[in-house]
């Protein structure tokens, strides 16, 4: 059976993770900078999703690092650290208020239809023709590609690009799923938001990078 | 209880990757322990009637043992060695079944009026696709004219065809 | 009540593959999709290709923090430090 590899996570584990609070409450500031950066795209995404700018979303991740560092003391690791983190960035998000913040639960924001399918219908052999349904033209063989292609720095930048231009909730699953590695149960913890949609947001997510990475790779 | 396994030709199975060790010189190859959790984790098995469905590279014979459950296309078993390669599974007669596949559902494209030439078309360009894209598409057409239960019936001639021509009980 | 289906269309394959990945799809759905990878190359390469996907998206953790942003931020943090 199939699961994705996760040899790109290095998530703490929890005796990593009491080692890195107890140097972040040391002033450590390596320990700070390296899980700022850890999940800096990540609580990018989050905050996009409840601020209209990127510039807002800037702002709110700075606010929420301040009562991360400022709360630190009183973490009693009841959940993960970048669970408490998120929390943070959320709730953040949330009571900026106002015009700028919507204070809507998450979940509204998940559009009930997908406006456009994921997959150029094209590409199938049509309802009523034979084997309807199935590749009109098989995808191509990216294991074929030279590592470099899909390793490298240009692949990297789309990837990147593709997920900016992501609907907020899309955007928000995929940086806490794939990006930063939140399983499913902690992303319904920190977003309110049902298995059953999360997946479907996931799916679209994925859809969509994998159809600009395909873009970028026929040139 | 004996049942069939397909393996990659490096003796890994095509969907979890698992590395089994092979028998060598009539040694059984070493027991694998699983816990069994249906489609996630345990070790998979074919009966024969389940051998049109995995048709892969390589085939063996593999000895399951503990807990055995039985699905729809498979066995899923706590623990199972690998006891033979079954050599007659080899290039010549994946491409005779192949062949036999093709002719079959030439034979069913051609068996109605009027005959279903877009179905039939599909048919040389699979051979290449190998022995479970031909099974498919011979069963699918079956099924085309006559509905699932042709589709299972033509599964279980597959699957005759192929206890025959390798010598397998059931 | 219907019978279960036999097989899926490459079509149904693109639509469950994220859930496949995750672990998410009930057993007997499983089994028809990899009754369906076992003979179609086409859907094969692409679940390879959403596999490359995801680990693609988890490369970029840890990449290009703006100077700027990191300068902002550990003037917060040495700010903190100092109460």
């Amino acid at each position: 059976m199939d699961q994705v590899q996760d040899e790109q996570r290095t998530d703490a584990a929890p005796t990593d993770e009491a080692n890195l609070i107890t140097r972040l409450r040391n002033g450590d500031e390596v320990a700070f900078e390296s899980i700022v950066s850890r999940y800096h795209e990540t609580m990018i995404a989050v905050a996009r999703s409840y601020v209209k700018s990127d510039d807002v979303a800037e702002e709110v991740v700075q606010e929420a690092w301040v009562g991360v560092l400022n709360g630190l003391d009183r973490f009693e690791r009841r959940s993960s650290l970048k669970t408490w983190i998120m929390r943070i960035l959320v709730n953040t998000a949330l009571t900026r208020g106002g015009r700028e913040a919507r204070s809507v639960p998450f979940s509204s924001l998940i559009p009930a239809e997908e406006e456009e399918p994921l997959v150029e219908p094209e590409r199938f052999r049509p309802p009523g023709a034979a084997f309807a349904g199935h590749w009109a033209r098989y995808p191509h063989d990216w294991t074929t590609l030279p590592s470099e292609a899909l390793l490298g720095r240009e692949t990297l930048d789309v990837v990147k690009h593709a997920i900016e231009e992501l609907p907020g909730p899309q955007r928000t699953v995929i940086a806490m799923r794939d990006v930063a590695g939140f399983t499913a149960e902690e992303v319904r913890e920190v977003l309110e938001v049902s298995e059953s949609n999360q997946r479907v947001l996931l799916h679209r997510a994925r859809s969509r990078v994998r159809a600009a990475i395909e873009r970028h790779l026929d040139g | 209880m004996i049942a069939y396994k397909f393996l990659q030709p490096d003796g890994t199975s095509p969907f979890s990757g698992f590395r089994w060790t092979l028998p060598e010189e009539g040694a059984p190859g070493q027991w694998v322990e699983a816990a069994v959790d249906p489609c996630r984790s345990g070790v998979h098995a074919c009966r024969v009637s389940d051998l049109p469905f995995w048709a892969g590279r390589t085939l063996y014979e593999i000895e399951l043992d503990g807990e055995v459950v039985e699905h729809r296309r498979k066995l899923v078993g706590s623990r199972g060695r690998l006891l033979r390669r079954i050599e007659a599974w080899d290039d010549d007669l994946r491409d005779a079944y192949t062949r036999a596949c093709a002719d079959r559902a030439h034979e069913l494209a051609f068996s109605v009026s009027p005959p279903l030439e877009h179905w039939d078309a599909v048919v040389e360009p699979a051979v290449g696709g190998g022995p479970a894209l031909l099974g498919f598409v011979a069963a699918r057409i079956a099924e085309e004219i006559s509905g699932p239960a042709a589709y299972r019936d033509e599964r279980y001639k597959q699957a005759s065809w192929l206890a025959g021509h390798l010598g397998l009980d059931g | 009540m219907a019978e279960p289906a036999d097989h899926i269309t490459c079509e149904e394959v693109v639509a469950l593959v994220s859930d496949y990945l995750d672990g998410a799809l009930p057993p007997e759905q499983v089994e028809l999709f990899e009754q369906h990878l076992n003979f179609c190359e086409g859907c094969g390469a692409y679940v390879e290709q959403m596999r490359t996907t995801v680990a693609a998206v988890g490369r970029i953790r840890e990449e290009d923090l703006p100077a700027d942003t990191l300068d902002r931020l550990l003037a917060a943090f040495r700010d903190w430090r100092r109460q």
